[in-house]
């Protein structure tokens, strides 16, 4: 053995040992885990075994045999298990992506009201927060459910906007276009189209709110699309038929209480965020934006609200994972989402380790994709040097 | 709720996973070293399992967990009664969370096997059925095309009424709710035309209207529900005393004893019967590991069958359900126990 290295080589020694050691102290805690998880699946296998219970996931083809009461594409009883659950997982999706965007509108609404000067509307937001934020959601969705279904009129008696929308205990009914998805996906790409040109366009001219330009210019565009194919093709209203409400496009009361209360709830974090990360870029910012001759509105639009983006990001990604996972409360006012197919099938089949598998596998994976997509949103908002 | 499903994934993994051994066999010991009966029943079932502002639990399903104590403990009020929802009744079972679920549960294939439990009998026959307010003027089922149905979550009622109404070629509108509760409250606000459930549950839910003249129960019976008790798979011994349990709340009526004359009985009915009955000629106790006397304790300390029915679910009890199907066989009903000897 030579003398002990020096220089590099000693280092490149020193450096290989630690690898070596990390590397096996890694691989045993990776093992343990490893043995820890298998020994538990084997063991519940051999319980459920023992017990006779029958296991696996076969049963995901069979046939339902239950309706549910909401669709976004077809299904009927006859339909599998499977499709079953697809159907409650786009219903989740649909109240969830409904809830984010009426969230988040609503969040920065009284977020910057909170900060405003004047008293009343900073008075107003601050009462709003500490109402949805300080009392349970549970309680705020069955009150919602509950006031609804107590006051609005029988179907038969619907609060009616002639030929255009229902009120009733059966949900929010409103006249579409009659060509119904065609005119969605029309509208949807005219909208699209315009907005992207508008805020090219905008661009050019326009350093600040070249996206919101461009976004309100799509959506008016895609409005006024989707009410000319109304127009042109005629509409569906809707009617009362005999028990039903037929015709139209319809919201049904629990589908609007889970929204409005998750959009509440939700907001009134949000609003703390915004106000957060407003408050926490330096006052010098404030004062050289005035001093540049900036009114308060556009250095609160232009050079503020930028900044505040960076800190309140990251944990709007997780109020927005909470809104999805909270939106599982759905089953309490009967909203069919995942959770309250997955709590029937589990009577019909009694395979509840198996199903509450499946919901943690795409609550796990929505909010995944809500890390990744805020993750990117992240990235671009922080590009800039601080 | 998603705070049941949670309850439900909890019992499972933490017994499936964490127990070492799946135990069977050793229930009747369990219990009389507990010294109590841990029972499954009803959140809220009016007639079948129902507390009282003093948390007295009474009801056709708490009179049989107060039989099977009684054959077993010696003592009708040594039981623990676990208030279940319908979601987790099995879980909890499997689990061995309870001893007994006596909680107005369907007797069905699916369940018999492939649950890990299995059901000992049947103390009620009941069907499922509609209730609608009377203001909609339906009086029967084939009427109901469109309407909109409070339906609870996890239970047979789900698929009958699909089925119903596919064979009869009409649509509805669901709105699946949780707890019976829950439903009861949505129905009674105007939210569904129609509540189904089993019969027997409508007529419970109809004494809780604002006002029960408002709403009718239509005839159609769209299903055949066999209620009963279950108890886990893989105890021969304790299947035995439970099923067994059933069958001497009815041999009792048909030999017309009751809580009021069975000492009178017991001392003077000749009818050898009777006599092996209350164990004072032979011994049936023994062969199911109990004692001589537990039949006799059952009726002495709750009553036999028809007893209960009276006072849970009879016409003089607030849900005033006829006896119908679920009269003895000697008086035309389905109710029929094997020979007790």
């Amino acid at each position: 053995m030579s003398a002990a290295a020096t220089g590099d080589a000693a280092w490149r020694a020193r450096r290989r040992a630690r690898l070596l050691r990390e590397g096996l102290l890694q691989g045993a805690v990776a093992l343990v885990v490893v043995a820890l998880l298998v020994g538990l699946a084997q063991n519940v296998a051999a319980n459920l075994e023992a017990r006779q219970i029958k296991s696996g996931f076969g049963f995901l083809r069979d046939p339902a045999g239950f309706n549910i009461g909401e669709l976004l594409f077809e299904y009927d009883a006859r339909d599998s298990y499977l499709r079953a659950f697809a159907v409650g997982m786009a219903n989740t999706l649909r109240v969830s992506i409904a809830g984010i965007v009426l969230a988040s509108a609503l969040g920065v609404i009284v977020g910057l009201m909170r900060l405003s000067h004047h008293a009343l509307l900073s008075g107003l937001g601050g009462a709003y927060v500490e109402v949805f934020r300080n009392t349970p959601l549970l309680i705020q969705l069955l009150a919602i459910y509950l006031l609804a279904t107590e006051l609005l009129p029988d179907s038969a008696a619907a609060l009616s906007l002639e030929g255009v929308a229902l009120l009733s205990k059966q949900g929010l009914q409103i006249a579409v276009p009659a060509s119904g998805t065609h005119a969605l996906f029309g509208a949807g790409a005219s909208g699209l189209v315009a907005g992207a040109a508008v805020f090219v366009a905008a661009r050019r001219w326009l350093t600040v709110g070249a996206g919101l330009v461009g976004g309100g210019a799509g959506v008016l565009v895609a409005l006024l699309a989707w009410l000319s194919f109304g127009v042109v093709g005629g509409w569906s209203r809707p009617e009362l038929d005999g028990f039903l409400i037929s015709g139209g496009a319809s919201l049904t009361p629990e589908f609007l209480a889970l929204w409005l209360g998750l959009s509440l709830f939700t907001s009134a974090s949000i609003a703390e965020l915004v106000r957060a990360g407003a408050l926490a870029v330096p006052i010098g910012q404030w004062n050289a934006a005035l001093a540049l001759g900036l009114r308060r509105g556009q250095a609160m639009a232009g050079v503020i609200f930028p900044q505040a983006l960076r800190l309140a990001i990251p944990p709007l990604a997780s109020q927005y994972m909470n809104l999805i996972k909270n939106s599982s409360l759905a089953v309490v006012i009967g909203y069919p989402d995942l959770v309250s197919i997955a709590n029937t099938s589990i009577n019909q089949n009694g395979q509840a380790l198996e199903v509450i598998v499946i919901i943690m596998a795409v609550y796990l994976s929505l909010n995944l994709v809500v890390a990744v997509v805020m993750g990117l949103v992240n990235a671009r908002v922080t590009r800039a040097p601080r | 709720m998603s705070l049941n499903t949670l309850v439900t994934a909890a019992i499972a993994v933490t017994t499936l996973g964490l127990s070492a051994t799946a135990h069977a066999g050793k229930t009747l010991d369990a219990v009389k070293a507990r010294g109590q009966l841990v029972c499954g029943v009803n959140t809220s079932g009016p007639g079948f399992s129902n507390a009282d502002s003093q948390g007295k639990w009474s009801g056709l399903d708490v009179d049989f967990c107060r039989a099977v104590a009684a054959a077993v403990l010696k003592d009708a009020d040594k039981v623990k009664y676990v208030p279940l929802n319908s979601q987790q009744r099995f879980a909890s079972l499997q689990a061995g969370e309870i001893d007994v679920l006596s909680r107005n549960s369907t007797w069905t294939l699916t369940r018999d096997a492939s649950l890990g439990v299995v059901f000992t009998g049947i103390n009620y026959y009941d069907g499922q059925g509609f209730m609608v307010p009377k203001k909609l003027k339906i009086d029967s089922a084939k009427k109901m095309n469109g309407v909109t149905m409070c339906v609870q979550a996890g239970t047979t009622s789900e698929k009958n009424v699909a089925d119903y109404f596919a064979a009869n070629g009409m649509k509805y509108k669901s709105v699946v709710f949780d707890t019976a509760e829950a439903i009861t409250s949505a129905f009674f606000a105007g939210r569904c035309q129609v509540y189904t459930t089993d019969m027997s549950d409508l007529a419970g839910a109809r004494t809780k209207a604002p006002k029960a003249d408002d709403y009718v129960i239509l005839p159609q019976v769209i299903s055949k529900e066999p209620l009963g008790a279950s108890v886990r798979r893989g105890d021969d011994e304790w299947f035995q005393i439970v099923r067994w349990t059933q069958f001497a709340l009815l041999e009792a009526e048909e030999e017309g004893l009751t809580q009021a004359n069975v000492d009178q009985q017991k001392a003077s009915n000749k009818d050898p019967a009777v006599q092996r009955f209350l164990g004072v000629s032979e011994d049936t106790g023994k062969l199911l590991g109990l004692d001589a006397e537990w039949a006799y304790r059952i009726v002495k300390q709750v009553g036999n069958y028809g007893e209960s029915f009276e006072r849970n679910l009879g016409l003089k009890s607030p849900l005033s359900l006829p006896r119908g199907v679920n009269n003895l066989w000697t008086k035309g009903g389905l109710m029929y126990a094997p020979p007790i000897r």
